[in-house]
């Protein structure tokens, strides 16, 4: 037995996805697994948090053994220090990533807003008001584009904040906030406390692991409650706010007789207007002429999830399948903007006719074609990008397409306004069922892949034992499209569920997994957790409600668990974060923050234990409660 | 007889026992040139990975006596330093055949071109525990830049006598030593990283069983 499996069954529980592993090894195509093999074994310093670069008398190391090697850097940094200050930079690496995205989003809106964006306008006028009411906007008789001005330029001032609050922090219960005051973690402004990150990890600042890690929080909190509530809100007032509509998923999604262009990366800005882009006539006639039947536009990762949920795009796959659509040879033009995106994607569409083609200012990628995106002339720039896809059509090789046959279909787009619309308007009925007992809790699962997890099993085994033990998922990113393939976000899967979810989902005709979005809308989330916390009375750390991320590889995903955690939300961790150098900041974390936030972490690879941890977390909470 | 002793279970796999080899058997001999040297500078130790996650092992050159690789060369190119018990290549003379690699039981010899041969080709290339090092009195490069203890750099039966040791505490426990009076100085990993290397255990295994 290997370190790593490498047949294609044992790296990933997706039929679509061991097809195409076994075409990319009889094609000799290299992938994430095989580099992943390649770097065994892993630098053990670096996986225990316990190696520093911050400064050039380094870098240094710390003996994990505690009785050989320097137990101390050459500045006198202890492994509490070295540990907590790379989990900081981890918090400020994934907030910032989630926040700029928010910014983009803002920064369309205020374009959108001021008549300058290319294609852009607000679809959802409703939700704008209400946002500007939060706000304290005057929206009497006023102008939709003024309110929007007014809300764009109170927006963006939440990044520059010095003295806080963020507003969207204020729709977390009483007892929250009050709680994030008096630890000072209450965010003073989103770039601030990323500033600060950096700041006190520098060479000379902070030191003190408990210290550090309350900043990690206040960090989080910006993103989780700030830059992403930023990023899913604005998006919902230009692109409209998801209500539930059919799509399918998985890589079967790619068309024979189509030009396959695929929208990967984040920010729904670019994909958006591709999609609008590929339905232009004058592009589809092109493609005809050039022997297509049509241009067939799909999602990969984040981005996908944003057209999925709004529009009903297909989603070809979650994160380990990126390179494994171009293998299919049927794709003419993966189109990408930011994050999760693997570079290795460039090397691996010269072997095939596909052009790689970036679009955001941030992000090159040695090989790719850049073709720089811009909100002022967005739509004819997704044209000309649409335009050379359907061009590259006739390079296509027929003997080298290879498209799986595996398709599943999905309900998608449960935000919060949707779930209470099927509730009927109010979140009563779901209430009634967690008081009855017929809904056990709430599970919130996310996250990324990660090829050091057989791709899939963790996110799918997870959900189906939470399902089977009456706990309602709700899922974004790779784990809602993980579920989409699975055939769990079908009101079908009801069958999966134990007997008093199913009889709920029966009722309202809804699935027992409700996707919620991309992976900044885990806000949507915190929202919804927040409604219910306050319609009960209570904290969100008193819900009977757990989080997971079976698979999470990013930065990202660290802003994530800690912005969860610090809302009072019990997270289990199916991959090991780089802390266990450490036994005070891992005790900190995994026992510690309970008497903090009232919530800890977790981490538990195995997803049958990691369900048991979440259902006892879940039932001592329903017994607090008096349930 | 002096050796480099491996400890398998302090190895947490950082590889920096290879770039320290790496950099000793460069031109320059620093680590900043070597990186830039037209024939690059190889490691002569190589970790391997075990079974599961976050476990390995430092491969290299026992020096056996008598070498099976120094039997089997053709051409004289295998050595012993007798004073070091160094077994060592002369890359002049070495004609690459590869007969010293098929024989070698732990698979440490590769070939690739050698900045101290004449000619730019390949030629075997293995561990010669760091003889200019030890000559002037140093450890080799590898036990030097390992700070975890798994290489460790001594005289064989001084090594095995403290391991012998350590082993006799734990069999005691079985023949009415209390657990108590031994644990402390028996248990040789820290609890964090035995929870390391159980969640990478935890990780390789899960959803394989039912692959």
């Amino acid at each position: 037995m290997a370190v790593l499996d490498n047949n294609a069954v044992g790296r990933s529980v997706d039929p679509a996805t061991q097809s195409m592993l076994r075409i990319a090894e009889k094609q000799g195509v290299e992938t994430v697994w095989d580099r992943l093999e390649a770097q065994q074994p892993q630098c053990g310093y670096g996986e225990l948090g316990l190696c520093c670069r911050h400064c050039n008398m380094g870098p240094c190391r710390i003996d994990p053994f505690d009785d050989t090697g320097p137990q101390k850097g050459v500045c006198g940094a202890t492994a509490d220090t070295l540990v907590a200050r790379g989990l900081l930079r981890a918090i400020a690496a994934g907030a910032s990533a989630h926040s700029d995205h928010g910014r983009d989003i803002a920064h369309t809106f205020l374009l959108t807003a001021k008549g300058e964006a290319g294609g852009y306008e607000i679809k959802d006028e409703a939700k704008l008001m209400a946002l500007a009411d939060e706000y304290g906007i005057d929206t009497d008789g006023r102008a939709t584009n003024d309110v929007a001005l007014d809300l764009a330029h109170a927006v963006h001032d939440e990044f520059g904040k010095q003295g806080g609050p963020i507003r969207f922090t204020r729709r977390a219960p009483a007892a929250r906030v009050a709680l994030w005051e008096s630890l000072g973690v209450d965010p003073r402004g989103v770039d601030r406390e990323i500033v600060e990150c950096m700041h006190r990890t520098h060479v000379g600042v902070d030191h003190d692991y408990t210290h550090i890690i309350l900043h990690g929080l206040r960090t989080s909190i910006s993103d989780g409650w700030g830059g992403s509530m930023i990023a899913t809100e604005l998006s919902d007032v230009l692109f409209g706010t998801p209500e539930p509509v059919e799509a399918m998923s998985n890589l079967g999604v790619l068309k024979e007789k189509e030009v396959n262009i695929i929208a990967h990366g984040h920010e729904p800005t670019l994909s958006e207007m591709i999609v609008a882009a590929s339905q232009d006539p004058e592009l589809v006639e092109l493609a005809k002429e050039k022997g297509a039947e049509g241009i067939n536009v799909v999602g990969m990762c984040c981005t996908g999830n944003e057209i999925l949920m709004r529009h009903g795009i297909p989603i070809a796959g979650n994160f380990l399948q990126q390179e494994l659509a171009v293998v299919t040879g049927a794709v003419e033009a993966v189109i990408v903007d930011v994050q999760c995106i693997m570079p290795a994607l460039a090397d691996l569409s010269s072997c095939y006719h596909t052009e790689m083609i970036s679009t955001s200012p941030k992000a090159k990628f040695p090989g790719a074609t850049h073709i720089e995106f811009n909100e002022g002339e967005a739509f004819e720039i997704a044209k000309t990008i649409v335009r050379r896809a359907v061009e590259n059509y006739p390079n296509r090789k027929p003997e080298r397409v290879n498209i799986p046959d595996e398709q599943m279909a999905c309900v998608v787009g449960f935000s919060v306004e949707a779930i209470v619309g099927a509730l009927g308007g109010t979140l009563d009925p779901l209430l009634d069922a967690i008081k009855s007992g017929a809904i056990r809790g709430i599970a919130g699962v996310v996250g990324c892949n990660n090829p050091k997890v057989r791709h899939d099993y963790g996110h799918v085994k997870l959900v189906e034992e939470l399902i089977a033990n009456n706990v309602l998922v709700v899922n974004t990113g790779c784990n809602a499209i993980a579920c989409a393939k699975a055939g769990l976000l079908l009101p079908e899967a009801a069958e999966q569920a134990g007997e008093g979810l199913r009889s709920v989902c029966e009722a309202l005709g809804i699935p027992p997994v409700l996707h919620m979005g991309s992976c900044v809308d885990i806000s949507r989330i915190l929202v919804a957790c927040a409604a219910i916390a306050k319609a009960l009375g209570v904290d969100i750390s008193d819900l009977p409600v757990a989080g997971a991320a079976p698979e999470w590889m990013s930065e990202k995903a660290v802003s994530i668990g800690t912005y969860v955690v610090s809302s009072g939300i019990f997270t289990v961790l199916g991959t090991v974060p780089q802390v266990l150098g450490s036994p005070n900041v891992t005790s900190l974390l995994t026992d510690g923050a309970e008497g903090v936030v009232g919530a800890t972490f977790a981490v538990e690879p195995d997803p049958e234990k990691a369900a048991a941890l979440m259902l006892k977390r879940i039932d001592e909470k329903r017994a607090g409660l008096g349930l | 007889m002096k050796t480099v002793f491996v400890n398998p279970e302090r190895c947490i796999g950082c590889k920096q026992c290879q770039i320290a080899c790496a950099v000793e058997h460069s031109a320059s001999k620093t680590l900043f040139q070597a990186v830039a040297e037209g024939r690059k500078p190889r490691p002569r130790v190589l970790v391997a990975p075990g079974i599961s996650l976050d476990t390995s092992y430092p491969s290299k050159c026992r020096h056996c006596d008598p070498a099976p690789c120094m039997s089997v060369c053709p051409t004289g190119a295998i050595s012993r330093d007798r004073d070091l018990d160094i077994v060592y290549v002369d890359p002049d003379k070495c004609i690459a055949c590869a007969m010293c690699a098929m024989v070698c039981p732990f698979d440490v010899i590769t070939f690739y071109p050698s900045h101290e041969a004449v000619l730019d080709r390949p030629v075997a290339i293995k561990c010669d525990h760091c003889i200019d090092r030890q000559k002037e009195g140093q450890i080799p490069a590898c036990v030097e830049a390992c700070k975890v203890g798994a290489l460790i750099f001594g005289d064989i039966n001084e090594l095995v006598k403290k391991a012998r040791t350590e082993l006799a505490k734990v069999v005691s426990v079985g023949v009415g030593g209390t657990v108590d009076e031994i644990e402390a100085e028996t248990v040789r990993l820290p609890a964090n990283v035995e929870a390391w290397r159980g969640l990478g255990r935890a990780i390789t295994q899960v959803g394989r069983e039912e692959a």
